[in-house]
């Protein structure tokens, strides 16, 4: 980091450290490491030439209160530690009630996260290893343990489904060998029809597959959350940042781009006429729409 | 057709999205970098890339989508650490709340008037006491006979005597006592008390009056005619005057008759007074209620009402009462001869000559003090 950098961010602590409504009685010593390495994560790793202007708004915009109370009880300030036991119990608890499928199970959730927040373990210099020294103050301190506990939410249930095969996996495996070419019992076409169709279908899967990896990343990220995810709309604007109404214009338009990608090489690629692709997208819609019925029948049976 | 083709197109969508099964990175988003892009807080070029990075990992996704949604909640806890408006701006604001309008602001109108209302009777209240007086006069009215308009008029105008004082006592059952005691607490309700101990001595019949004092063992005087001060200071020194009184009968013999003649005079006096009073009687009364309370009393305008020092006094009962005296207002209350009244008179001379001039109890106003004159 040259000079004017290094000056800035010494700047821009001591302006974080002002408007501090509690600053824990820190100096700029303790402040400036971790705007630092916000800085290089957030600027200067994608734009080492980032304009000084803008670095120094990007610290003006940090969590001062928060990054200050982190600091704190990184050194031990016990009042620090009270005020963020205090401050953030409920955050914590909240979501790890909402990760976890009982209670018992968000409990020890919470616990952990407090264990892993106090350091329980020690680094090479002796000091111990919290999990504190990776908040950098950009974001807010409760969404940030928010973000600690659902990861390792995720992470004790990874452990747990390595174990247990739930039959929603075995549901979607199903759905699985069918798109590959193992057909469900569902309808009962000629062998003819069912070979032209397998072929039909795995060309379209190919073209579609190959259409969405060629979309843009914000694009690509709508479509997972809406069609992978399951997300609805509203959810999925929240997490591109968008309205409701945006993230479903912006849908329509995708869908839209997909079908000419997808026509462009079916076409190009693959030798088919434009009729026997428009003929195609119907007949494939179809027995897509056959094939999730026929799924949901088959839970639904099951279920009973 | 569009429709048609989006739906198509929606539905290979879904179909692709639940074979998804792409290999998940190794790398993954931190908490810091997940919790920054679900809140927005990501530099532009940061943000692409970790769009980039989650339109392909699962599990960093499936995080952000957790923490946007949650996003709402932790703005709305932050918003709480946003430094309150101090107090008093938060109370100013309080004052303009729509409910504070639309009830408090009419019940703040219905306690001014109240307050007004209340006001507006204090001051009134003088004028209250002397209608007391007045509605005990017209009361008096029809049994008084001219006798009897004779003997109270008489009675105004001169300091009670000795037998009245004994009279006076005798009807309250009280005994001689020396003087009240000068910090008597002075209020409404003793000026009230005075008045209904008037109105007791006023009460009976003028014949049986001097029945009564000539019954009464007589006691001795030093002066014939009653001066202004010794009205308060026969109280006080009443012991000393039954020693007299059994000491001396001749003396008391030739008081009785000196108070006869004296007596006599006065009855002619007031005879000639309430003649010459009469056609006046048929006069409009003043419109003040004071006036109208004395004249309905049948008693004289002016023997009621004397200026002494640029004070007006009006008589009510026995006392004379400043006309500026608000019963409202406490009033000091001084012996004449006590210490404190010496102190008094020292300062303002003037109240000396009240005191001189007006005998037995005096309510003056002075300078904004009320001072009650025994």
């Amino acid at each position: 980091m040259n000079t004017g950098i290094a000056q800035i961010v010494n700047d821009g602590a001591g302006r974080m450290l002002a408007r501090a409504s509690d600053n824990r009685s820190l100096g700029r010593e303790a402040m400036v490491p971790r705007v630092t390495a916000a800085v290089e994560k957030y600027l200067l790793k994608d734009n080492p030439g980032t304009p000084h202007a803008e670095i120094a708004k990007f610290i003006d915009e940090m969590q001062a209160d928060d990054l200050c109370l982190i600091i704190a009880c990184e050194r031990g300030d016990e009042r620090a530690w009270n005020d963020l036991v205090e401050r953030f119990t409920a955050t914590v608890r909240s979501a790890a009630r909402s990760a976890s499928k009982n209670e018992d199970a968000a409990e020890d959730l919470a616990q952990s996260i407090w264990a892993e927040l106090y350091g329980l373990r020690t680094r090479k210099d002796g000091m111990p290893a919290s999990k504190l020294a990776y908040y950098s103050g950009r974001g807010s301190l409760a969404g940030w343990l928010r973000a600690v506990v659902a990861q390792l939410a995720v992470d004790v249930f990874r452990k747990q489904s390595r174990l247990v095969q739930t039959e929603e996996d075995t549901d979607l495996e199903r759905l699985a060998r069918v798109a590959e070419g193992q057909p469900i019992v569902a309808g009962i076409p000629s062998p003819e029809e069912s070979l032209s169709n397998r072929f039909t279908q795995t060309d379209m899967q190919q073209a579609l597959n190959q259409s969405v990896q060629e979309l843009s990343a914000e694009d690509r990220l709508l479509v997972k959350l809406y069609y992978f995810d399951d997300l609805r709309l509203r959810e999925a604007g929240a997490v591109l940042g968008v309205h409701e109404a945006t993230a479903s214009r912006r849908l329509a338009r995708i869908q839209t781009d997909l079908r000419k990608r997808v026509t462009k090489i079916l076409v190009d690629e693959r030798g088919w006429t434009q009729a026997e692709t428009e003929r195609s997208f119907a007949e494939v819609a179809q027995h897509l729409d056959t094939d999730l019925e026929s799924l949901l029948a088959t839970k639904g049976t099951k279920s009973v | 057709m569009k429709q048609e083709t989006n739906n198509e197109m929606d539905l290979l969508l879904r179909r692709l999205g639940r074979r998804d099964d792409a290999a998940v990175p190794e790398e993954h988003l931190d908490a810091d970098e997940l919790n920054a892009y679900a809140e927005n807080a990501v530099p532009a070029a940061a943000r692409a890339r970790y769009t980039l990075h989650l339109a392909e990992c699962s599990r960093c996704r499936s995080l952000v989508a957790q923490l946007s949604s949650s996003a709402g909640v932790v703005a709305a806890t932050d918003s709480r650490a946003v430094p309150e408006p101090s107090g008093f701006r938060k109370f100013l604001a309080s004052l303009f709340t729509p409910m504070v309008l639309r009830y408090a602001a009419p019940a703040l109108g219905l306690i001014l008037v109240a307050a007004i209302g209340f006001v507006v009777l204090r001051r009134n209240q003088p004028d209250r006491f002397v209608a007391q007086n007045t509605e005990t006069a017209s009361q008096q009215k029809p049994v008084a006979s001219p006798a009897a308009l004779t003997d109270s008029y008489a009675d105004s105008v001169t300091a009670p005597s000795p037998e009245r004082l004994d009279e006076e006592r005798k009807q309250k059952n009280e005994p001689a006592q020396p003087a009240p005691p000068p910090n008597m607490p002075p209020s409404v309700t003793s000026v009230d008390a005075e008045v209904s101990k008037d109105k007791a001595v006023a009460q009976p019949k003028p014949e049986e009056q001097p029945a009564s004092a000539a019954n009464e063992p007589a006691p001795v005087k030093t002066a014939p005619a009653a001066t202004p001060e010794q009205s308060p200071r026969a109280a006080e020194t009443e012991a000393a005057k039954n020693e007299v009184r059994v000491q001396s009968a001749d003396a008391s013999q030739k008081e009785k008759k000196l108070r006869d003649e004296e007596r006599e005079d006065r009855k002619k006096d007031s005879d000639n007074f309430a003649r010459a009073r009469k056609p006046a009687d048929s006069v409009s009364a003043p419109a003040t209620g004071a006036a109208r309370g004395i004249q309905s009393g049948g008693t004289d305008l002016s023997a009621n009402t004397r200026t002494v020092a640029g004070r007006r006094f009006r008589k009510q009962g026995s006392i004379w009462v400043d006309t500026a005296y608000d019963s409202s207002k406490d009033a000091v209350t001084l012996s004449r001869g006590s210490e404190q009244y010496r102190a008094l008179v020292a300062d303002e001379p003037p109240i000396k000559t009240i005191a001189d001039q007006l005998e037995g109890e005096i309510i003056v106003v002075w300078k904004g003090h009320t001072y009650r004159i025994r």
